[in-house]
């Protein structure tokens, strides 16, 4: 819009200009200035709308300007000749019905003359085209830029939260503040225990794999602290092939599953509950399975947010390679992770 | 002697809770629970006159509890939860009182002072009752005695409820339960979607109804699919033939 503005007031000031300078020119009258600046004036507006229809299609090449100027400007060895057809045909129309003729150079030289104006004029105007759509490009790019950044930390935001539920704190905290009435070593050895876990979770925004001797450390320190909670209610089993330690996971990857084996089976049962966890090589594939009694899996049983995340994030770091399931086993919910031994498709 | 019930399924939150309610010369804890069920059988059983109630236990939830009991003989009940955001604003806006998981000495006693100043008036504890049967599905499942225990039944099983003084009669196809409470109370917890009153003393589930046959003076024979007959008084018809959608 602001480019129409520009280009009416430039044609604008030629046309006023010529006048003026014909008011001054006894052997010329004032409409034949209107007429030279005028035919020009209509000429070009018909190339600017061709230019401005296929600005849409050029603007991929706006970062690399000459690419950009060469296929707007490749097009002039078509318009140059066309324009000053167009133009003089109309000027020497109108003053043959003035009855008079038109006085101009020889056509060579109105040829050479024109041409070396026309490439300077669209010069010009591409110029300032370039400038509005590589502004407006950088604009919405900005804009573009900031929507993934703010979507990309509420996504990170969202697995961090994810990770460890604002419940899990305000409880641990809650059993802390009333061991340190009983027991100040065990509640010590507790908020030891929270902050390590509150500097995984916190990392693990960052560093995304972790090998898996930290993730079954990360995923002891969260059972201390249930099992503090719950004492005489669970009993933990864990087993892990030496020989796979130091596979790499992803970090916090298999919290999710200790959490559901806890909110399920311990916190909805009022019998003791077993919970095992167990980390073996099966074929290509490193096998980590979490089971607790004390539940089993509704007929409408649908995943939550934790286990989806969980999913999600198998499926991006590893394609079709690793695979997560959930399902009953014996009197227990197992909840059982395949992740490929080679490491990950990146 | 204020007495205190005390819920919380884990064993150092109970601890924590006791410590500061047994510091308090005019309290004294009345008895634990692990679990709601437990709590409600002891608001049952013991009397108490506060109840501290834990949110997330097993079998019941701290609010599922609350919602079983009766609003004018209820406990106070001071909720207690870690972390339930929808709970906390439903506690705000119904003047319920509550703790947040950690609190501290003060925080507690403040609490506890609140409940001495309240135990004089009802009104703390219909609230409390009203606000959990809102927050929960109380309208779908009751809690009823089974000899010394207590268990829940899917309201949809019950036929018909018989007022007998303050006790209620709940009467399933296989059998029948007493409850003291009053069938007002326990119509305001169930709803008015699934049972209507008939006459003074009973209320029929709108399902079971198999037939209805004029008698004098307005009255009616309501027969149930069981084959058992009731009698609907004129006062209460309209009401029913409105809901039947006649």
């Amino acid at each position: 819009m602001a480019l129409f503005w520009l280009w009416g007031l430039f044609w604008l000031l030629m046309i006023t200009t010529a006048v003026q300078d014909a008011l001054r020119n006894p052997a010329i009258s004032w409409w034949e200035p209107v007429l030279w600046e005028g035919t020009s004036a209509l000429a070009a507006s018909c190339w600017l709308l061709l230019a401005m229809r296929a600005r849409e299609r050029y603007a991929q090449y706006l970062e690399r300007p000459l690419i950009w100027f060469g296929h707007h400007l490749r097009w002039l060895p078509l318009i140059v000749p066309t324009f000053i057809v167009a133009v003089y045909a109309v000027r020497h129309g109108v003053y043959g019905l003035a009855g008079r003729p038109y006085p101009h150079p020889p056509w060579l030289w109105v040829f050479i003359y024109e041409t070396l104006k026309l490439v300077l004029f669209a010069s010009l105007w591409l110029g300032i085209l370039f400038g509005f759509d590589s502004y407006a490009q950088w604009q919405s790019q900005r804009r573009r830029l900031l929507e993934v950044q703010k979507a990309l930390s509420e996504a990170q935001l969202a697995r961090l939260q994810g990770q460890l539920r604002p419940h899990f704190f305000f409880n641990a905290l809650n059993t802390i503040s009333a061991l340190m009435h009983v027991d100040v070593a065990r509640a010590d050895r507790l908020v030891a225990g929270l902050g390590d876990l509150l500097h995984i979770s916190l990392r693990s925004g960052e560093q995304e794999m972790t090998p898996l001797r930290e993730e079954l450390r990360s995923l002891e320190l969260y059972a201390q602290i249930m099992q503090e909670r719950f004492r005489d209610r669970v009993t933990l089993n864990w087993y892990a092939d030496p020989a796979i330690l130091d596979t790499p996971v992803p970090a916090l990857l298999l919290q999710p599953l200790l959490e559901n084996a806890f909110r399920h089976g311990v916190e909805r049962s009022t019998v003791a509950v077993h919970i095992d966890v167990t980390a073996r090589a099966e074929g290509h594939s490193l096998s980590v399975v979490v089971s607790n009694t004390g539940s089993s899996l509704a007929a409408d049983y649908r995943e939550g947010v934790g286990l989806r995340n969980c999913r999600e994030r198998l499926s991006i770091i590893y394609g079709a390679g690793a695979a997560l399931r959930v399902q009953d086993e014996g009197g227990a919910v197992a909840a059982r992770v395949l992740i490929p031994l080679a490491g990950g498709k990146r | 002697m204020i007495r205190v019930l005390i819920a919380d399924d884990e064993a150092p939150a109970r601890g924590k809770l006791e410590r500061w309610v047994a510091e308090q010369p005019d309290m004294q804890v009345a008895g634990y629970a692990e679990d709601g069920l437990a709590a409600a059988q002891g608001i049952e059983q013991l009397h108490p006159d506060v109840a501290l109630l834990d949110i997330q236990m097993p079998g019941l939830s701290g609010l599922e509890v609350a919602a079983q009991l009766e609003e004018s003989s209820a406990p106070l009940i001071v909720f207690v939860t870690a972390f339930d955001e929808h709970a906390v604003k439903a506690f705000e806006l119904n003047a319920v009182d509550y703790l947040l998981k950690p609190y501290d000495k003060d925080r507690l006693l403040r609490a506890l002072q609140r409940v001495r100043e309240r135990l004089g008036g009802g009104e703390g504890r219909s609230a409390a009752v009203a606000m959990a049967r809102a927050q929960t599905a109380s309208s779908e499942r009751l809690l009823v005695p089974d000899g010394e225990r207590l268990q829940l039944i899917d309201t949809t099983s019950i036929e018909w409820l018989e007022a007998d003084d303050n006790y209620v009669h709940v009467h399933t196809a296989a059998r029948r339960y007493l409850l003291r409470r009053t069938l007002q109370d326990l119509l305001l917890q169930l709803g008015g979607e699934r049972f209507v009153r008939i006459h003074k003393s009973a209320a029929v589930n709108l399902s079971a109804i198999a037939a209805l046959t004029p008698l004098f003076k307005g009255d009616y024979e309501i027969e149930l699919r069981n084959g058992r007959g009731l009698r609907l008084s004129r006062r209460y018809r309209d009401v029913l033939f409105a809901r039947m959608g006649r």
